[in-house]
C-alpha cells in the first residue's frame, strides 16, 4: 500500500511538475513578448508625437507667418498714410477686414508724431462680432509706449511678437501682438503696426492625437505663460514653473519646463497626480514658443496591457485546461496501474492454480522400471490457464485404473470440478474394484449439491493386467478408440448420462478382453471438435485415420502423434476447448486367462455338494490348505445358496452359474444367475458387538462371503445378477 | 450330517458328526427339537467330530441360544476345530456361547 501510495504521489508530482514547467515557458514567451510590444509600441508613440509637434508647429509657423506677412504688407501703406492722420483709421479697419485671423490692428504713433493728435495717437481696429470697430487706443488709462508690444519693436526695429496677454481696453480677449516699426519718408520711426490674433487659433492648431484620445497637448510662452491648455483656468494666469512648483514631485515637471523655455526637444516620464504620463516637447522657433503633449502611460499601453492580461487570462484558461486534462491522464494511468497489476496477481494466481491442476494428472507413465504389462502416456491442453479436463491412471493389486473426464464449461469453476472429480476417482477406486461402482458412487458425489449444475463426462476403465480383462463404464463420454497395430475402432460403450445430472443413476458396465498389444486411445472433445479455419472440424473420420496409422506407436508417441495431427490440422487456430489425450496399452506377453472351471446348478441346496466338490479339487490341485480351502467353501456355499433360496420365485426353476478361474496369484469366483435383480454386497454387516437377544439369526452368510473374499463386486448385466469375488493366494 | 442327542445328569448333550452346510442344516434343525424343547436344561454341544459350519448351521446354533436364554437354560459349546473356530470369531458367535 505504502508503494503504490508512493507511486501515486510519483505521478502527482511528475505531473504538477509537466505543469509548472509549462506555466513558466509559457509566462516566460509572454513577457518576452510584452517586453518587445512594450518597446515598439513607446517607439510608435514617440513618433506619433513628433510628428503632432512637427505638424503643429509648422501650422502655428504657417500662422504667424501669415500675420508677420499681413503686418510688412501693410508697412508701406501705413508710411504713405502718414502725411494723412486721419485716413490711417480706414487704414487700420481694411487690415481687419482683409485679414481673417487678424483679430485687430493697431497703428500705434510715437509720442507726440502728430502733435494735434496729443501725445498718443493710435488708430485701433479689431473685430467685434460681424463688424469691425475702431478706437484710439492712446488714451490717459492705456500708455501704450510702457507696452511690450509697442517697447520692444521700437527698442529693437524688428518685428517682435509679444507674450501671450489679456489686452485690456484693446481686443479684451487673450491674444498675441506681432509689432512692427513703421518708418516715414525722413527715416524716422513714425509708428508701430500691430496685428492681434486670437490665442483661440492655436488652441484649435494644438489639437488632440486621434489615436490617443486622452492625450492632450500645451503651448506655452517664452516666459513660460500657458497659452494653450486642457486646463482654461490656468490659461494666461499661471506659468509652467508656477504649475510644477504646485506638484507634489516637482523635480520632472520643472525638468521639463526649463528644457522646453530653453528652446529643447525631447521626451520625457513624469508621475502627474498619480498617473504616469509621458510628456514629449519642442520648440516653436518663430516665436520662441514651446509647445508639448502629454500622453498618459495607460493610453500608450492601455492596449498592449489589455492584450496581456487577455493572453495571461487565456493563458491561464489553458493551464487550468491543461491541468485538468493531466489530472484525468494520471488518474486513468494509475487506474491502469491497479488493474494492470490486479489482472498480473490474478494472471499468478492462475499460473500457480495450472500447476497445481497439473500437478494431480500423473505425469510419470507407466510401464514402471521393470514392468511390462502395460504402456501408458497421456497429455492435458488446457485452452485456458486452468481446464475442466483431466485424466488419471495407477495400479493396484495386477489392476490398471484409469479413467478421463471432460467438465462441462471451462475455466476455473470447471478446474474446480475437476479436482474434485480426480479425488473421487482416487478415494473410490482405492477399495473397490468395480467401474460400475466406483462410477456410481462419484455420481452421488458430484450430483449432490449440484447447484451450478456442473456436469462430468467420465470413461472408466479396470484393466486386469494379468489376463487383459478389461471392465469399463461409461459415463457420458465420447467412445474411445480401441488401437492396435494397423486398426483402430470406436469401443462399443453404452453411453450412459455423465456424472452429477441425476442421483441414482444406474450406470451399466461393460467388458471386453484385451489381447497383448492392444489399447485404447481416450479422448476429450477437444480433438474431435478441434476446428481449423474453415471451421473444419478434426472429427471422428480423422480420428480414425490417424489411429490406424499410429496404432503400432507406443503409447507416449501415439499421444505425440495425434497431437501433433491435431497441430497441423488447426494450422495456428487457438484451440477453443481442452484437448485431453490418453493412450492405453495392454502389453502382457503372456497373459494369463487362467485355469477356468465352470459348474451350473440348480436353484436346489441339495446341488450344495457338487460346489464342495469343485473347491476341493481346486484345493487339492493346487496344495491349498486346508484352512483356506474350508473359507472358499463357505464363501461359495453362501454366495451360491443365497441365489438357489431367494433369486427365483419358490417352486419355479432356475439355475446358478459358477465360474472359477485359478491365476497365478489369486483365484476368481463368478455366481451369476437370471433371478430377480439383487445385489447382496449392499446388505450392511451385522453388528457382531450386540447383545444376544439383538442379535438377528440371519444376516450372516454374505458377511461371512465379504470378510473371506479380498474383493467382491456385483453387477446386473444383460439380465444376470453377477457376483464376482476373488481371493488372493 | 449325524446327530447323537443324550442325556444325562440333568444335561442334554448333541454330538454333531460330519458336515453342517446348508442342505444339512435342513435335516438338523429338525433333529434338534428335542433341545429347544428343553432349553430350560444344560444343553452341551460336542463339535469334536464336526468339519464344517456354513451360516445355515449357525443359525440353528444361534437359533438354540436364544431358546436356551429365553427359558433358563444354560449352552455350552465344546470340541470346536480351529478352522470352525474362525468362523465363530469371525461372526461374533465366541462372545455368544461358552466355549470350552
Amino acid at each position: 500500500m505504502a508503494k503504490k501510495r508512493g507511486k501515486q504521489l510519483g505521478y502527482a508530482f511528475q505531473a504538477l511538475a509537466t505543469v509548472i514547467v509549462a506555466l513558466a515557458t509559457l509566462e516566460a514567451t509572454s513577457l518576452l513578448q510584452y517586453y518587445f510590444s512594450r518597446k515598439s509600441i513607446y517607439e510608435e508613440a514617440t513618433r506619433r508625437a513628433e510628428g503632432q509637434l512637427q505638424t503643429t508647429n509648422l501650422e502655428i509657423t504657417d500662422v504667424l507667418d501669415q500675420v508677420e506677412t499681413t503686418v510688412r504688407n501693410n508697412v508701406w501703406p501705413v508710411r504713405k498714410t502718414l502725411v494723412h492722420p486721419d485716413s490711417l483709421w480706414s487704414l487700420a479697419r481694411r487690415i481687419v477686414d482683409c485679414n481673417s485671423f487678424v483679430s485687430g490692428t493697431a497703428i500705434a504713433l510715437v509720442e507726440d508724431y502728430f502733435p494735434q493728435k496729443g501725445r498718443l495717437f493710435s488708430p485701433y481696429a479689431y473685430r467685434n462680432g460681424d463688424r469691425v470697430d475702431t478706437l484710439q487706443l492712446g488714451r490717459e488709462s492705456y500708455a501704450y509706449p510702457e507696452k511690450e508690444w509697442f517697447s520692444k519693436p521700437l527698442e529693437t526695429g524688428e518685428g517682435y511678437w509679444s507674450e501671450p496677454y489679456f489686452d485690456t481696453g484693446g481686443g479684451e480677449m487673450l491674444m498675441t501682438t506681432y509689432s512692427l516699426p513703421v518708418t516715414d519718408m525722413q527715416g524716422r520711426v513714425a509708428a508701430i503696426l500691430t496685428a492681434d490674433i486670437s490665442l483661440d487659433w492655436f488652441t484649435d492648431l494644438v489639437g488632440s492625437i486621434p489615436e490617443y484620445p486622452h492625450a492632450f497637448s500645451a503651448l506655452i510662452s517664452r516666459t513660460g505663460q500657458l497659452m494653450v491648455c486642457p486646463a482654461p483656468a490656468l490659461v494666461m494666469k499661471k506659468t509652467v514653473q508656477e504649475v510644477a512648483a504646485d506638484l507634489a514631485d516637482s523635480t520632472a515637471v520643472r525638468d521639463i519646463a526649463l528644457a522646453m523655455l530653453a528652446g529643447e526637444r525631447g521626451s520625457r516620464q513624469v508621475l502627474y497626480n498619480g498617473e504616469k504620463e509621458y510628456v514629449f516637447y519642442a520648440p516653436i522657433d518663430r516665436a520662441n514658443w514651446s509647445m508639448a503633449i502629454v500622453i498618459p502611460h495607460k493610453e500608450i499601453y492601455g492596449d498592449v496591457q489589455r492584450v496581456a492580461l487577455i493572453v495571461i487570462l487565456l493563458q491561464v484558461l489553458g493551464i487550468l485546461v491543461m491541468s485538468y486534462i493531466l489530472y484525468k491522464a494520471v488518474k486513468n494511468q494509475m487506474r491502469f496501474r491497479e488493474v494492470s497489476e490486479k489482472k498480473s496477481r490474478i494472471d499468478s494466481e492462475l499460473r500457480v492454480a495450472r500447476d497445481i491442476q497439473m500437478s494431480m494428472i500423473p505425469t510419470s507413465f507407466l510401464p514402471a522400471p521393470g514392468q511390462t504389462d502395460v504402456d501408458i502416456s497421456g497429455i492435458v491442453v488446457p485452452a485456458k490457464e486452468v481446464g475442466g479436463d483431466l485424466y488419471d491412471f495407477y495400479d493396484r493389486d495386477g489392476k490398471l485404473f484409469f479413467c478421463i473426464g471432460d467438465v462441462s464449461g471451462k475455466g476455473v469453476p470447471a478446474a474446480l470440478v475437476m479436482s474434485v472429480t480426480r479425488s473421487l476417482f482416487r478415494s473410490v477406486s482405492a477399495h473397490e474394484k468395480n467401474p460400475q461402482r466406483i462410477v456410481s458412487v462419484m455420481n452421488e458425489s458430484l450430483a449432490d449439491l449440484n447447484e451450478n449444475n456442473m456436469f462430468v463426462t467420465c470413461f472408466l476403465g479396470v484393466l486386469d493386467l494379468a489376463s487383459g480383462h478389461l471392465r469399463y463404464c461409461n459415463a457420458g463420454h465420447n467412445a474411445p478408440v480401441r488401437i492396435g497395430p494397423g486398426k483402430a475402432a470406436f469401443l462399443d460403450v453404452v453411453p450412459n448420462l455423465p456424472l452429477g445430472v441425476m442421483p441414482g443413476m444406474q450406470y451399466q458396465e461393460q467388458e471386453t478382453n484385451l489381447s497383448s498389444g492392444e489399447g485404447l486411445f481416450l479422448y476429450t472433445d477437444g480433438l474431435t471438435e478441434a476446428e481449423n479455419a474453415d471451421y473444419q472440424l478434426f472429427g471422428e473420420a480423422r480420428l480414425l485415420e490417424n489411429a490406424v496409422r499410429f496404432g503400432g506407436e507406443k503409447a507416449g508417441a501415439f499421444v505425440k502423434s495425434m497431437a501433433g495431427a491435431v497441430k497441423s490440422h488447426i494450422h495456428g487456430i487457438d484451440p477453443s476447448d481442452d484437448l485431453t489425450m490418453l493412450a492405453v496399452r495392454f502389453t502382457n506377453p503372456s497373459p494369463s486367462t487362467g485355469d477356468v472351471r465352470r459348474l451350473t446348478l440348480r436353484n436346489d441346496i441339495d446341488e450344495i455338494p457338487k460346489l464342495h466338490a469343485l473347491i476341493q479339487s481346486i484345493a487339492d490341485e493346487t496344495d491349498m490348505d486346508h484352512a483356506l480351502a474350508m473359507s472358499l467353501n463357505l464363501a461359495l456355499e453362501e454366495a451360491v445358496s443365497n441365489v438357489m433360496l431367494y433369486a427365483y420365485p419358490a417352486g419355479s426353476p432356475g439355475q446358478v452359474d459358477i465360474e472359477a478361474a485359478v491365476l497365478d496369484d489369486r483365484i476368481d469366483f463368478r455366481v451369476s444367475d437370471s433371478g430377480v435383480p439383487f445385489d447382496p454386497t449392499v446388505a450392511s454387516d451385522p453388528d457382531l458387538a450386540a447383545d444376544l437377544k439383538d442379535r438377528p439369526i440371519g444376516g450372516l452368510g454374505i458377511f461371512l462371503v465379504k470378510r473371506i473374499m479380498d474383493d467382491v463386486s456385483y453387477t446386473w448385466e444383460d439380465g444376470k445378477n453377477i457376483l464376482t469375488m476373488t481371493k488372493k493366494r | 450330517m449325524e446327530v447323537h442327542i443324550t442325556e444325562s445328569e440333568g444335561t442334554m448333550t448333541a454330538r454333531l458328526v460330519g458336515r453342517l452346510d446348508t442342505p444339512a442344516a435342513t435335516e438338523v434343525i429338525r433333529e434338534i427339537q428335542p433341545m429347544l424343547d428343553n432349553a430350560g436344561k444344560n444343553l452341551l454341544l460336542d463339535c469334536s467330530e464336526m468339519t464344517y459350519i456354513s451360516s445355515s448351521g449357525l443359525r440353528i446354533f444361534l437359533t438354540l441360544r436364544k431358546a436356551a436364554a429365553a427359558a433358563g437354560g444354560h449352552v455350552v459349546v465344546e470340541g470346536l476345530s480351529n478352522e470352525i473356530r474362525q468362523v465363530f470369531m469371525m461372526t461374533g458367535f465366541l462372545q455368544l456361547f461358552e466355549i470350552k
